[in-house]
């Protein structure tokens, strides 16, 4: 890794709550609490800890869907989106139309979708089922659209919440390459997971999360050993 | 200023995306598709004729023609509220996923409800020509008050949608709300049937006004009250613009509601 890189998004003791009554009203409960980290230009950030840590709840904040309520969070002007798969995807119209519709909600112009197609058409190996309604798919097939439009979208940092391959066993192997591919690339990425072998192949840092709090950061061996030291202890 | 531009380009575009797919989903779920769009008014208006002209015979002269004016301008009011006040709520999945601007919502809705109205329209003025009544000069006026009806709905449409996720029970109050309204806006009723005293009250209902107008251009070939549009016109701006502020100032609060 090189020693001066260029900060991209920087949080400092950010907080997070939802209330008990409809997520608005009443007491508020923390979903994190005191997360710090930065992140770097071409980096892949790891961020693991267990289930119910608030993982989800800070990507959503990274990608600028929430506010934190407290600390400050600080993009320096880069476009952030969640990898979504199949966004806003509607039953009865074509895996086309469909396309075009996710991939502009996902933040692309139509004429760029447009310009997209032949490869998410090829990558999906959806063929003349492209102009077909999503309807009469298999799920197998709205997954490989929905991952194909999602891949196509290329912000300046990615967020990958978990999920890299998705679809039937062949296809799961395909786009979790294309995906591992671009996790080695010069991208932005932030990845969440509870898998550490995962996170050990694709990250250069790793951020552990434990109850709402960053409790270590750094290179992802020596914060994975302490990561599995306290899963031992817990 | 030009990324600002652009962002406004952008969300332009995927609004009129959104609302071609949303009604080309419509038009997919049924075999006969967008022709219920103008099967289903059909429907509905002749409800009413078999009623009104031929069973009850009563005795007001054009009672039809006066009612399904009335109708038609009520009927695109009340599904874009309906529909309209579930739309920011409705949204919440997607809202987990990307940002977006809440206030596309409500906006989508209302454009396809008014696609939607435009074939009704249009059968309306088919219906008013074979019934007799012809186009006049006062054709002219038409535009402005489609325009200032759009206007009056987009503003309580906005309050609706960014209040409901709060309060997702007053969904079914407003279903009640409309009943009333229904009853007191003149969609049946002619003006002077209203007792004297209570005629000011009457009158101060922006509907009442709005659904006269439509009267007074396609029956009576006289000039709507203008001067009453226009202030309707400018509250409902207001109105358009404080609802925006009011979903803006939610903006990041929407996502964290739980459904």
């Amino acid at each position: 890794m090189k020693s001066k890189q260029q900060t991209v998004l920087s949080l400092h003791n950010t907080g997070s709550f939802y209330k008990r009554k409809r997520g608005v009203f009443g007491e508020p409960f923390w979903a994190f609490k005191d997360i710090s980290f930065d992140l770097y230009q071409g980096e892949t950030l790891g961020i693991i800890g267990r289930n119910g840590v608030g993982k989800s709840t800070l990507l959503r904040m990274m990608a600028g869907i929430t506010k934190p309520n407290k600390g400050t969070f600080v993009n320096y002007g880069y476009q952030v989106s969640l990898l979504s798969l199949q966004l806003g995807f509607i039953h009865y119209l074509s895996g086309r139309e469909n396309a075009v519709l996710s991939g502009m909600l996902m933040g692309l112009r139509k004429k760029e979708v447009k310009s997209k197609m032949d490869a998410i058409i090829e990558f999906s190996e959806l063929g003349d089922f492209i102009d077909q309604p999503i309807a009469t798919y298999s799920s197998g097939m709205v997954a490989r659209l929905g991952f194909s439009v999602a891949f196509q979208v290329d912000p300046d940092i990615l967020l990958i919440d978990e999920v890299l391959g998705v679809g039937d066993a062949e296809f799961s192997q395909k786009s979790a390459k294309v995906m591992q591919d671009k996790i080695h690339s010069n991208k932005t990425i932030v990845f969440v997971s509870h898998n550490a072998v995962l996170i050990q192949q694709l990250c250069n840092r790793v951020v552990w999360i434990e109850e709402g709090i960053s409790r270590v950061e750094g290179e992802p061996e020596s914060v994975l050993k302490e990561y599995h030291q306290f899963l031992h202890l817990a | 200023m030009t990324q600002k531009l652009d962002t406004l380009f952008r969300y332009s575009e995927l609004i009129i995306y959104k609302t071609y797919a949303d009604l080309k989903a419509e038009t997919e779920r049924t075999y006969l598709g967008f022709l219920w769009w103008i099967f289903e008014p059909l429907l509905y208006m002749s409800v009413f004729y078999v009623f009104f002209e031929l069973l009850l015979k009563q005795g007001t002269p054009n009672y039809v023609p006066f009612l399904l004016i009335g109708l038609t301008a009520w009927q695109w009011l009340k599904s874009c509220l309906s529909h309209g006040a579930e739309t920011i709520l409705g949204a919440y999945g997607l809202m987990q996923q990307v940002f977006l601007p809440k206030v596309m919502f409500p906006i989508i809705l209302v454009l396809t409800d008014t696609v939607k109205f435009f074939f009704i329209l249009a059968l309306l003025l088919i219906f008013l020509w074979g019934y007799g009544y012809s186009v006049g000069i006062t054709y002219l006026a038409l535009p402005v008050v489609l325009i200032v009806q759009l206007l009056f709905t987009m503003a309580l449409v906005f309050f609706l949608a960014a209040i409901v996720p709060f309060l997702p029970d007053l969904r079914f109050v407003v279903e009640n709300i409309l009943l009333a309204l229904f009853f007191m806006s003149g969609v049946m009723i002619r003006g002077d049937i209203v007792p004297e005293a209570y005629q000011q009250y009457y009158y101060s209902n922006p509907i009442v006004i709005i659904i006269e107008s439509y009267r007074d251009i396609l029956m009576y070939n006289v000039w709507p009250n203008g001067s009453a549009l226009l202030i309707i016109g400018i509250i409902s701006l207001i109105g358009i613009w404080l609802g925006t502020r009011l979903i803006a100032r939610f903006e990041y609060i929407y996502p964290k509601i739980m459904v």
